[in-house]
């Protein structure tokens, strides 16, 4: 009896643990690059008399350290190829995540040069590190904004070297094609564009954003895009600092325009309900599903890659593509940053080969995502890089993402606005809380 | 007469028994404990006091400004409420399942089996019970298939599917649901076990003199298992005071399902002090419980 019951009992489990098998994998996405990465360029761009050696000589080492491994690696070394080449320097490269390790070389053998994905240790090391002005930095080569962004105190200490933006909206070009869309280049032609969606009875949006403890991030970057829109970068920078309060009448607009558009079923797919419980990826799904459910996703980088992975026999620039969010005044994304602990002849040599033209292309050609540098725009050979390199050249500001640079308990009360704003909260009301979480977050 | 030389034990050797389990007592639950007190009253880096954190011309509760924030805050109060309708619906919810089935399979042919399957949710992990349950009430936005099996039933029937995880009012209930299938069986055994310990005579003679099925259950059964039903009342309480998973793997507490541990976990990266307050207040609601069930547990053995 008993060995019979214990044989049922096994056969349920088994059935069990074959469901749970069956069930799909909801995996966070990986910030993979949106379409097949170029290999890094075997032939070096040319070098020679371009390449100015500041006095360095051969032989004459140079320490770096980055976060970099793998594939990154090879990249940034690809970069550095054509200034090893006609210098003759030799690159003694260390690699850490860990700010502790970064905290006990800054104290006792700094390296010569730091590739930071944040700027914190600018704050940190303010008095050690060199201003890049009297160290040979092309400063003409960028953006005032990059540089402004970069002082400290008076010094430019923080030189970006590799962003990524994701001001960004996937879309299909067959059905635009087949619709008779284009691709629209200011806010108001995408307006004049969603409203034409509508008219022909197609869905514009798929704003899916349920992601787990971090539902609400998707429809963050959303606002802030619109931010950038509606007000541009340095309010939204504003916002980073505190001197404007995030209940402010501009960010009021820019949910107003999200709500419409996220919580209308003639919208966004699904409606508000849609909104809240559809997973972001399958957001990114529904667009390219047949017949596609919606028209446009909003969406970073990664999402081509989803699309890839989920769609295999779509082709990128053919079935899914990207265009800059239309009317952005500044981009929202991550960036890299370079900071200089030496100033010795091959440092300074360094530092005017990466800001300089040549500097730019061999990073453009390595694309190892998007480099800073004006030179950068049009020596991209990935497609998709291109079109983000072209975004980010023409833009009047760079902003990181509001949620994560404003401290908690700001993130959290942000994402908790949007996601009961959605389900019918007042405006108002779900911004003051918010607010209030960003004055706390800031200590004010 | 003197009992033997081995019988003997001076003062020191009981506790020389003891010192193992204290010291693990010592180092595992005492010391983490005060320490949590010590940083519920720091701020959110667990360096300054509490106090650093208040702001000019704002409440303030000094050093118990923590406790303010986990007694007062919006997201607290919901926290609370939630955790409240979860005693007051998934308990007697909870109990009262296991008590039917345990009643119920006693009668039947195949109560081993019955009682396998309802067990069965036990054995899987509780996070893995939410992914489980998370396809049960997925909802499908789009112009595509119900695949979610509630609404796949609903739409079979041709009503509009419910987004029950997002829908303020439902969504609470779904998850108590998810609760009650995961601990119904834990309920039904100990209770069963308890059924199956009943004399026989009694109820025999009971049965004999003319009570019905019903009687004897609300007058005899219950009343001789009362005890053990209050146990795994108690621990129910417990449990579901710092219910987790199921919420965290869910909703994450969005929509309204915030749960007082959910909180913690969330803040325990971003606010030290909130967080190590709120772990301080479970732990206040929850000895009261703890201090009845341990009373309940003396009283029986003092019966037997």
């Amino acid at each position: 009896m008993k060995s019979k019951y214990f044989t049922w009992f096994s056969i349920l489990m088994a059935l069990a643990l074959a469901l749970a098998g069956c069930a799909q994998p909801t995996e966070e996405p990986t910030e993979a690059p949106p379409a097949p990465t170029t290999a890094p360029p075997t032939t070096a761009p040319p070098v020679g008399p371009e390449i100015d050696c500041m006095g360095a000589s051969a032989g004459d080492t140079l320490t770096v350290m980055y976060q970099w491994s793998g594939a990154e690696e090879e990249k940034i070394n690809a970069i550095f190829k054509p200034f090893v080449d006609a210098c003759g320097v030799e690159i003694v490269a260390s690699s850490t995540r860990d700010a502790a390790v970064l905290d006990t070389a800054a104290k006792s053998e700094p390296p010569d040069l730091l590739f930071w994905p944040s700027t914190s240790p600018s704050l940190l090391y303010t008095e050690q590190l060199q201003d890049f002005a009297s160290i040979g930095a092309h400063a003409e080569n960028y953006a005032d904004f990059w540089i402004e962004q970069g002082t400290v105190s008076g010094r430019w200490l923080v030189l970006p070297v590799k962003a990524d933006i994701k001001t960004i909206i996937w879309y299909s070009p067959v059905q635009f094609e087949t619709f008779g869309y284009s691709v629209p280049t200011t806010f108001a032609e995408l307006d004049a564009l969603v409203e034409q969606m509508v008219a022909d009875g197609n869905v514009p949006w798929s704003m899916g954003m349920e992601s787990g403890p971090a539902t609400g991030w998707t429809g963050s970057d959303f606002i802030q895009d619109l931010l950038l829109v509606q007000q541009g970068p340095e309010y939204v920078m504003g916002l980073i600092d505190g001197s404007v309060s995030y209940d402010d009448a501009g960010v009021v607009e820019a949910y107003e325009t999200y709500f419409k558009w996220a919580s209308d079923e003639t919208y966004t797919v699904g409606g508000a309900t849609g909104t809240v419980s559809t997973g972001f990826l399958d957001a990114i799904y529904k667009v390219y599903s047949d017949p596609p459910e919606a028209m446009m996703v909003k969406q970073s980088g990664f999402a081509g890659g989803e699309v890839a992975k989920f769609y295999p026999d779509l082709e990128y620039g053919i079935d899914y593509d990207f265009f800059a969010f239309p009317g952005a005044q500044g981009m929202q994304g991550g960036a890299d940053f370079l900071m200089a602990f030496g100033d010795s002849p091959a440092t300074q040599a360094m530092v005017a080969y990466l800001t300089s033209a040549e500097g730019a292309t061999a990073w453009a050609k390595a694309g190892f995502d998007l480099s800073p540098n004006k030179w950068a725009d049009g020596k991209y050979i990935d497609a998709a890089l291109a079109k983000k390199g072209a975004a980010l050249a023409n833009a009047a500001g760079f902003t990181p993402d509001l949620g994560d640079t404003i401290p908690a308990p700001f993130g959290e009360a942000e994402w908790r606005a949007i996601v009961d704003i959605i389900q019918g909260a007042d405006i108002a009301t779900a911004l003051a809380a918010a607010a209030a979480a960003q004055a706390e977050g800031l200590g004010q | 007469m003197a009992a033997p030389k081995i019988m003997q034990q001076g003062r020191v050797v009981p506790w020389l028994y003891v010192l193992p389990a204290l010291i693990v007592i010592l180092v595992f639950i005492v010391y983490p404990t005060i320490n949590t007190v010590v940083l519920s009253f720091r701020d959110r880096r667990g360096e300054q006091p509490a106090s650093v954190d208040c702001v000019e011309g704002q409440p303030c509760w000094g050093n118990f400004e923590n406790y303010r924030y986990a007694l007062t805050h919006p997201d607290m109060t919901t926290a609370l409420k939630n955790n409240a309708l979860w005693l007051l619906i998934m308990v007697p919810a909870v109990v009262g399942m296991g008590l039917l089935i345990a009643v119920l399979a006693d009668r039947v042919k195949y109560e081993a089996l019955v009682k396998a399957i309802i067990f069965m949710p036990m054995a899987i992990s509780f996070i893995g019970a939410g992914v489980i349950w998370r396809f049960m009430y997925y909802i499908e936005t789009g112009t595509g298939e119900q695949v979610g099996v509630l609404n796949a039933i609903l739409d079979a029937f041709g009503i509009d599917p419910i987004p029950w995880l997002s829908q303020p009012g439902i969504n609470n209930l779904a998850l108590m649901m998810v609760g009650i299938w995961l601990w119904a069986g834990f309920c039904m055994t100990i209770l069963s076990a308890a059924l199956k310990g009943l004399p026989e005579e009694v109820l025999e003679a009971a049965r004999v003199d003319g009570a019905t099925e019903w009687q004897v259950f609300w007058r005899i059964m219950f009343p001789m298992i009362l005890p053990t039903v209050t146990v795994v009342i108690t621990t129910m309480v417990i449990i579901i005071l710092k219910i987790f998973d199921i919420v965290f793997v869910m909703t994450g507490g969005n929509f309204g399902t915030e749960v007082i541990a959910n909180r913690m976990f969330k803040l325990i990266v971003t606010d030290t002090g909130r967080s190590m307050a709120i772990a301080v207040l479970l732990l206040i609601l929850t000895i009261p419980i703890m201090i009845i069930n341990v009373r309940r547990f003396r009283e029986q053995e003092a019966i037997r």
